[in-house]
């Protein structure tokens, strides 16, 4: 019989070995192709009934928290956002069936107390069963943050607000905005009809227009044109344009106009603070393809943006073989319109780098994470981007920037509380063709105070219809901007 | 007796002892970990725990010390770590089932004290193969009986007497195991050598084989009756396997194969709960909101557990439906991963290799038939059920022995280990491993005997 045994032993081994394969090809040859089916949902529940850590301003306003659901809830924790809509281009949101986005998911880690410091900070927590949950403290700065949305009201547009120093931003507001709270329901079905109405209404309130949509600049782009041949030293605060109310480039039947047709001329801080078109076309195109295409580069313009929150719009100009061929778009491009596409976040940054001495600081949102017991994870260093011109050159900007608020097309509107001295430029950025009703994009990119710079701003107006001239950003968007640094300023 | 052959029993009860502390060790760090992961605290009743684990432990190891010292040193130890790993599993799941399986645990350490004790003859069990023939089949009829037995989850395999609810087929499957045994080695020549032509083949006397497919068809129609296929898929290769090796004809083996595969298809075209278990088998996701929800769940689990696991507390394998019983194998996976899924299939092999070396050493027919039958049950319920969650076959609602929860499993298999042990026991000390001296019941018989020799010393004359 024990030949049989025997052979019974080795059945029951082959029985078993299948077993072991079987085992392998679902737990490592097929885990991913599991864990990715849809019905799959173990590790959403899991960071769904999990405690969460929250998300605050600067100033210690917290702007997402996780609140107990009462019991027998089908999750235990309810995330909230306290300050509904003011805040859900930072915060993001956390849902169940949908992730998570912004801070909820690029912190997540630290959120849900999942990082290996806190893992291994929490260790005490083993014994007292305290959470291992961090907390993200964002650089905003509730205050600038509320003045924003306030001073945009319902206009479709964006403020940001940056610190030209750090690169912290101190305000990012974006309209229409949606509440975050109606998103992060623990009804999965609503929470996609309340995302699927959000994708489709107009204004596209989930993609914040502040930093994932690019415009036309209008204006606002003279002062890269004006950096890059300053820095090229192809003209100087003393070069004159002769009075013209348009310019014939090469290439083209067609010229380029002032707004209005006007004629206009002057030196530099004239045609800067006038807003000119045809100086900055002539410009754009005496220095070339290859050199505009090169300062727009140095400007980060092209690249993607190194913001901390997720899915930031890129900039964009056009490469020179494209000018080669197009001198005239080039032209146009000098002063921030045809195919040049800015977005509002990255025109706040330009703004900044002039106040910062030419230095172009990398933007950030999270300014620093802390554990449980509030020791710090991590701090934002700040990081310089680019620098993107001379210090002389930053300086002579600042004074031409100062030259339209007192004198030029921010003179309506930029005059700040106590005396305080900002720098500016306006822009207006045609969108209809000749003949259409008249569209615009209005423009400001400001900082102040121009002598000490502490904070710079871009606020941006989309596709207003207001009488396009020189002078429509500056009226437009400049009492947005004026009202936001006031209160900025008066901390 | 020499000094050598006791170092034998003396080494393997040592080497007993040190394993079984260690899967003490392993369920104690399992239980705290499982709780930490959880809860983030250290078990709040954990001292409790520890005294009832070593408690357990030592009862189990001092009961094998003290009845079957010569026995194999391997099997009492994996059974208890299969226990805890399965204890520790159920307490993460529920704490209220947690309790009731402490109970159960000392229950069947108590069963298996209780059978070591009792049986010191393994032998003498042949002597009864018709009454356990009968007891066996007593016990898969009970569930049938009005009154007594009742339905849970499709199956009626239930029986309520009092205020005990039990699954008397756990038990039946022992009963069947000795009736086989007892029977075939009487037997199994007979029935091997063949002596009924029919036609060109020599075929075994009708007479011999009768009761053994009587036991057979009766477990099978009374398993199918009650819709429990994994045991009667567990009965029927019991069956061919201790036939196969009684009789060392492979003829068998194609004639048990045969039928199977005749009963499989039968099977499968006359009942619509087996189609709808081979259709989930192949696709459990076709029916994910239907039956195959606990297959589809069990396969989610297995990979989020993937090679090292999510943790013991980590994982989510309240999502699995009845992951405390028959998928309690895909809740260790996930939260063990790859690497204490395989553990869990090397223990049993552990225990299969035990259970059919100790069937090899001893010489008599009983009990090598009987450690072979008690084996393949433990091999092949373990082998059906793992298979049924991953889908190397398909489901068949049975227990993961030792690990899943269940009274009635718990305790069916200590008896069973209990009698594997004793059967190990039995060969060690006919090898002359350990001395063979007189049970118990044989001492308690020589001393009755003594005295009434004393006190009637004529009856010893009048004998004589």
């Amino acid at each position: 019989m024990n030949l049989r045994i025997r052979r019974l032993a080795v059945v029951l081994i082959v029985l078993y070995a299948i077993l072991f394969a079987q085992l392998n090809f679902i737990q490592v040859g097929k885990k991913s192709t599991l864990d990715a089916d849809a019905r799959n949902t173990r590790q959403t529940v899991r960071d769904f009934n999990d405690p969460r850590g929250d998300i605050r301003t600067s100033d210690g306003v917290v702007i997402a928290t996780s609140v107990r659901n009462e019991p027998g809830s089908e999750f235990d924790w309810q995330r909230t956002y306290p300050e509904g809509d003011l805040y859900s281009a930072i915060t993001g949101y956390f849902t169940f069936g949908y992730g998570a986005t912004q801070i909820e998911k690029v912190q997540n880690d630290v959120l849900a107390g999942r990082t290996i410091e806190q893992q291994i900070k929490g260790f005490r927590s083993l014994f007292n069963g305290r959470d291992t949950t961090g907390t993200v403290e964002t650089t905003i700065d509730a205050d600038i943050q509320q003045a924003a949305k306030a001073a945009l009201g319902n206009r479709e547009g964006s403020v940001v607000v940056i610190e030209p120093a750090t690169g912290a931003v101190k305000a990012m507001w974006s309209w229409p905005s949606y509440d975050t709270n109606l998103v992060a329901v623990q009804d999965n079905e609503l929470a996609d009809d309340v995302l699927n109405y959000l994708g489709e209404i107009p204004g596209k309130p989930l993609l914040a227009n502040a930093y994932q949509e690019r415009y036309m600049p209008g204006s606002t782009f003279k002062v890269i044109t004006t950096a890059a041949a300053l820095d090229d030293d192809l003209i100087t605060k003393e070069s004159t344009w002769a009075d013209e109310n348009e310019f014939l480039p090469p290439q083209t039947i067609d010229p380029i106009q002032n707004y209005r047709n006007k004629i206009c001329g002057g030196d530099l801080p004239e045609v800067f603070r006038r807003s000119c078109n045809t100086p900055f076309a002539r410009t754009a195109i005496e220095l070339g393809p290859e050199k505009m295409v090169a300062a727009a580069e140095r400007f980060g313009i092209g690249q993607e943006i190194p913001f901390d929150l997720p899915r930031s719009a890129s900039s964009q100009f056009g490469d020179v073989d494209y000018f080669k061929q197009n001198l005239p778009l080039l032209g146009i491009g000098g002063f921030g319109q045809g195919n040049t596409q800015m977005v509002p976040l990255h025109i706040a940054m330009v703004a900044a780098s002039i106040a910062h001495g030419g230095v172009m600081m990398k933007p950030f949102v999270v300014g620093a994470t802390y554990d449980h017991d509030g020791g710090v994870l991590q701090r934002t260093a700040p990081t310089v981007w680019k620098t993107p011109m001379t210090p002389s050159t930053a300086s002579l900007l600042t004074e031409l920037m100062v030259g339209v608020v007192n004198e030029g097309t921010a003179a309506c509107c930029m005059s700040l509380a106590n005396g305080v001295q900002a720098a500016a430029k306006t822009g207006t950025a045609q969108l209809n063709a000749t003949g259409e009703p008249e569209r615009s994009h209005a423009w400001i990119l400001a900082f102040a105070p121009a002598e000490a710079p502490k904070y710079a701003i871009v606020v941006m107006l989309k596709g207003t219809t207001a009488e396009i001239s020189e002078g429509t950003g500056g009226t437009l968007a400049g009492p947005v901007a004026k009202k936001v640094l006031d209160i900025a300023l008066a901390q | 007796m020499t000094n050598t052959h006791s170092d034998i029993a003396a080494r393997r009860r040592s080497t007993e002892f040190h394993l079984v502390l260690m899967a003490g060790i392993i369920t104690a760090g399992a239980y705290t970990l499982a709780s930490l992961g959880q809860n983030s605290v250290i078990p709040p009743r954990i001292l409790p725990f520890l005294a009832a684990l070593l408690l357990v432990l030592m009862s189990a190891h001092i009961g094998v010390r003290w009845l079957a010292h010569g026995a194999d040193s391997t099997l009492l130890p994996v059974a208890t770590l299969l226990n805890g790993i399965g204890y520790v599993m159920i307490a993460r799941l529920s704490e209220r089932l947690a309790g009731l399986q402490t109970t159960w645990t000392f229950v069947g350490v108590a069963a298996f004290i209780g059978v070591l004790l009792v049986i010191q003859r393994v032998n003498d069990l042949a002597r009864y193969k018709w009454t356990f023939f009968f007891i066996g089949a007593g016990l898969l009829l009970l569930p049938m009986v009005p009154g007594f037995g009742f339905s849970s989850g499709g199956a009626r395999i239930w029986v309520s007497i009092g205020p005990i609810n039990f699954q008397p087929g756990e038990f039946a499957k022992i009963a069947l195991a000795l009736f086989i045994a007892g029977y075939l080695a009487d037997n199994r020549e007979l029935i091997a050598t063949g002596t009924w032509k029919v036609g060109r083949f020599y075929l075994p006397e009708p007479r011999h084989l009768l009761p053994l497919l009587a036991a057979w068809g009766f477990s099978v129609v009374v398993m199918v009756g009650q819709k429990d296929l994994g045991s009667s898929l567990l009965f029927f290769t019991l069956f061919i396997v201790m036939v196969w090796v009684a009789t060392e004809k492979t003829s068998f083996l194609v004639i048990g194969l045969g039928l199977f595969a005749t009963g499989a298809t039968a099977a499968y075209f006359m009942f619509d709960h087996v189609q709808t278990r081979v259709a989930i088998w192949l696709d459990p996701w076709s029916r994910y909101d239907g039956k195959g929800y606990q297959i589809a769940q069990a396969m989610y689990a297995l990979g989020s557990g993937g090679v090292g696991g999510t943790g013991l507390g980590l994982g989510d394998p309240t999502r699995i439906p009845e992951a405390k019983n028959d998928f309690i194998f895909a809740a260790i996976g996930e939260e063990l991963g790859l690497f204490g899924s395989t553990a869990i299939l090397i223990a049993f092999l552990l225990m299969i290799g035990a259970g059919l070396r100790t069937a090899m050493r001893t010489t008599r027919p009983f009990e090598k038939l009987l450690a072979v039958g008690l084996t393949t049950i433990l091999g092949m319920q373990a082998f059906i059920i793992i298979g049924g969650v991953i889908r190397v076959v398909p489901l068949t609602g049975i227990t993961l022995p030792f690990v899943s929860y269940g009274g009635s499993s718990l305790v069916a298999n200590y008896v069973l280990l209990a009698l594997l042990i004793r059967v190990s026991d039995s060969s060690a000390r006919r090898l002359g491993e350990i001395a063979d001296s007189a049970t118990f019941s044989e001492r308690f018989a020589t001393r009755l005997a003594q005295r009434r020799v004393k006190k009637h010393p004529e009856e010893l004359e009048a004998m004589s």
